[in-house]
């Protein structure tokens, strides 16, 4: 492991990018996620159009290719909108952290759609009619009654979406983050000491996915303690 | 905004040349993980320890890390050992065709394993009883009676890992290989006009999508038959 | 006596199967109707109309001396004096038994939480199950459960209490717990419309009983008068499919 001094501290600035990353496509997908439920679940046919055209789209291309897509996409885009006002401007960068985080929240925003949309309509009816006999008002239902019981029966897919949202966070290296991937890639440009250095990436990869792991499954024992004992 | 719908139509056939080895890459991995995650599948459900912990480590580091990393690891990492390099399996491992199908191979026999684990812990016990009852042996009860059912209950599953593989396959073109969306990124770097060449690469990508889970409907449809309403 | 609920010309249908025809019903405050049928007569969804859990498209329905409309305030007074208890319990699953008893109490009725929790002690000890009050209800017998809901109804102080065949899902042996919490409720004095194929309970404590077939009320009658000579060909063959066993 000595081989790695000096590389440590550009190893944890990957790592905090990495996390940085997950964070805010996180964020996006849970709003795409919940948005897309929502517009499938609506009586508008439009939108529950766009909602099918959404989750078959970015559920169906390779998520590298949409990754690439928006990079290069919307750099081009960008660049087009500025030079309409400052036509000096040569290229506009789009940031590959933010590229990377809204392609990976778009792309798993998809995915997160169809478990919500399942939680949803998982809850039994016979428990939204309790609650309306019990006269609570529909934001009550679904703060004490719904949301609580949809939590339970997503909680599995949602680890895994969260794992996914990980893993994909290898992919910002191909765009030029300098996430932990991208940092063995430079380092071993130097070192020549690639198996060490791409395992020491997966052995990261590795320990953050065992906490989200061991995190989700604690979050499920609390969200099912009151199967506890059930006969 | 210039959007050019004559170039994504222009540019479908070059990058359809890239289909055959995204197939090919599809259906070579998908095999080999297969045969392994049967394997896996065993030594994961043998009551020996030193069968089962192994088969658990090997899931559990291959569904816990990043598949473009894995594939970093074995077509840059091992080259890193003078042992590997003066092996009869040098002319593999330099390869990236090869490369790219062991860590695709690898990486799916992972999650197929426990998709079939899934389909063997949910058949009903019932039936496995009712077939010692008729006494069958226990290598009857699994090929008649377990197997089957298990795999039916794992298609819809499995289905849902061809499209991941799919996509997957796209890693490839991240160590060369020149699969559609490796196709893909050398016209853009040609032509640099990524909106329309990735989307005309992506409606490819939907399309095979769209059979595979249209061939498993079929499939499914054929292998639920008996509970079929008539 | 003042009368709570009245049903006028009341029509319900689902697309076009027609699931009640022009029924009238009044019924007086302290009044216990028992309300029977074959399945598909369209009981359940009478009461559901009741609180609104369905809407009825023509008629009239008055609860409590509010008509129901698609007014939400109105629904919700109205609904805050109906209790409801249910065939499958619709316990919510994640609360307690006191976190249930409490719930609505203190989101609809503003009770502070201890308030609410000696309510609902109180009568967790009429339906004769205050050592469950920790419990969760998948931790509890279906008898128990059931007898949790009524308990729910009643923290809500209700003028009535709508029973929608409340021990149809309960094995034989537990239904006469259940059955046993009703009658006391009805010695009490409590207003109640309860849907059952329980004849002895009818028998025992219905004012009246409503025979319904096809959408339709086919006969209204004193519970001795309805199981000694029913007067229509309806209700003569139902009980005899029904006390045939």
């Amino acid at each position: 492991m000595s081989m790695l001094d000096g590389w440590w501290d550009d190893f944890f600035f990957g790592l905090v990018t990495v996390l940085q990353v997950f964070s805010v496509s996180l964020v996006i997908a849970v709003v795409c996620g919940l948005l897309g439920a929502s517009a499938k679940l609506s009586k508008s046919r439009v939108l529950r159009g766009i909602a099918q055209a959404y989750t078959i789209v970015f559920r169906g291309a390779p998520e590298l290719l949409v990754l690439l897509l928006f990079y290069f996409g919307m750099a081009i885009a960008l660049t087009q909108v500025v030079q309409l006002f400052d036509p000096s401007v040569k290229f506009i960068d789009l940031p590959p952290f933010w590229a990377g985080s809204i392609a990976i929240g778009l792309i798993v925003g998809a995915y997160m759609t169809e478990t919500f949309r399942g939680a949803f309509l998982g809850v039994d009816r016979g428990q939204i009619e309790a609650a309306r006999a019990l006269s609570l008002k529909r934001h009550q239902i679904f703060r004490y009654v719904r949301f609580p019981q949809m939590w339970r029966l997503a909680l599995p897919n949602f680890g895994n979406h969260m794992l996914s949202i990980m893993k994909d966070t290898a992919l910002v290296s191909i765009i030029g983050l300098e996430e932990i991937l991208f940092v063995a890639k430079m380092a071993n440009s130097l070192i020549h000491r690639p198996f060490l250095l791409y395992m020491t990436v997966a052995l990261i990869y590795l320990a953050i996915t065992t906490v989200i792991t061991l995190a989700v499954g604690w979050l499920e024992v609390r969200a099912n303690r009151h199967l506890r004992g059930a006969r | 905004m210039s959007f050019d719908l004559s170039l994504i139509a222009s540019s479908l056939p070059k990058i359809l040349q890239g289909l055959g080895l995204t197939l090919n890459l599809l259906a070579v991995s998908t095999l080999f993980g297969l045969i392994l995650a049967v394997g896996i599948l065993l030594m994961r459900l043998s009551r020996r320890a030193w069968l089962v912990w192994p088969a658990r480590a090997y899931i559990y580091f291959f569904r816990g890390t990043p598949l473009l990393v894995q594939l970093f690891v074995i077509y840059h990492g091992l080259p890193q050992f003078g042992f590997i390099r003066q092996s009869v399996f040098w002319p593999i491992l330099r390869d990236p065709y090869w490369c790219s199908v062991i860590a695709l191979s690898l990486n799916t026999a992972a999650y197929v394993s426990e998709i079939l684990r899934g389909g063997v812990l949910g058949v009903d016990k019932g039936f496995i009883e009712a077939g010692k009852a008729l006494g069958l042996s226990k290598f009857q009860r699994t090929t008649r009676i377990t197997a089957p059912l298990a795999v039916r209950l794992a298609l819809p599953a499995y289905s849902n890992e061809i499209v991941s593989m799919l996509k997957s396959t796209a890693l490839a073109s991240t160590v060369t290989l020149m699969e559609m969306t490796g196709v893909a990124r050398t016209i853009v770097a040609d032509t640099f006009a990524p909106y329309e060449i990735f989307i005309a690469a992506t409606i490819i990508y939907l399309v095979l999508v769209w059979i595979i889970q249209t061939a498993f409907t079929l499939i499914e449809t054929y292998t639920n038959r008996h509970v079929r309403k008539i | 006596m003042a009368d709570i609920i009245v049903l006028e010309k009341m029509n319900k249908f689902y697309g076009t199967y027609h699931a009640l025809k022009d029924v009238n019903l009044t019924i007086a405050k302290g009044e216990k109707v028992v309300v029977c049928g074959p399945s598909g007569s369209g009981k359940s969804t009478m009461i559901r109309c009741i609180n609104r859990l369905e809407e009825h498209d023509s008629g009239r329905i008055i609860v409590a001396g509010e008509e129901l409309t698609d007014d939400e305030k109105k629904i919700d007074r109205v609904r805050r004096e109906v209790g409801m208890v249910f065939q499958s319990f619709n316990l919510f699953p994640h609360m307690t038994v006191l976190e249930n008893l409490t719930l609505a109490p203190r989101l609809v009725r503003k009770t502070a939480t201890a308030e609410a929790e000696a309510i609902a002690m109180k009568y967790l000890t009429r339906v004769r199950i205050p050592d469950q009050a920790h419990k969760y209800p998948s931790q509890l017998s279906g008898g128990q459960q059931q007898r949790v809901a009524i308990a729910r109804a009643l923290c809500m102080n209700p003028e009535v209490m709508l029973f929608d065949e409340p021990t149809s899902a309960l094995d034989p042996e537990m239904i006469s717990e259940v059955l046993d919490v009703m009658t006391d409720l009805a010695q009490e004095g409590m207003t109640m419309v309860c849907v059952t194929h329980e004849m002895g309970f009818a028998r025992s404590v219905a004012d009246r009983i409503v025979f319904m077939d096809h959408g339709e009320i086919v006969e209204v009658a004193k519970p001795y008068d309805f199981f000694a000579s029913p007067k229509s060909e309806r209700a003569r063959t139902f009980l005899g499919q029904i006390l045939a066993h």
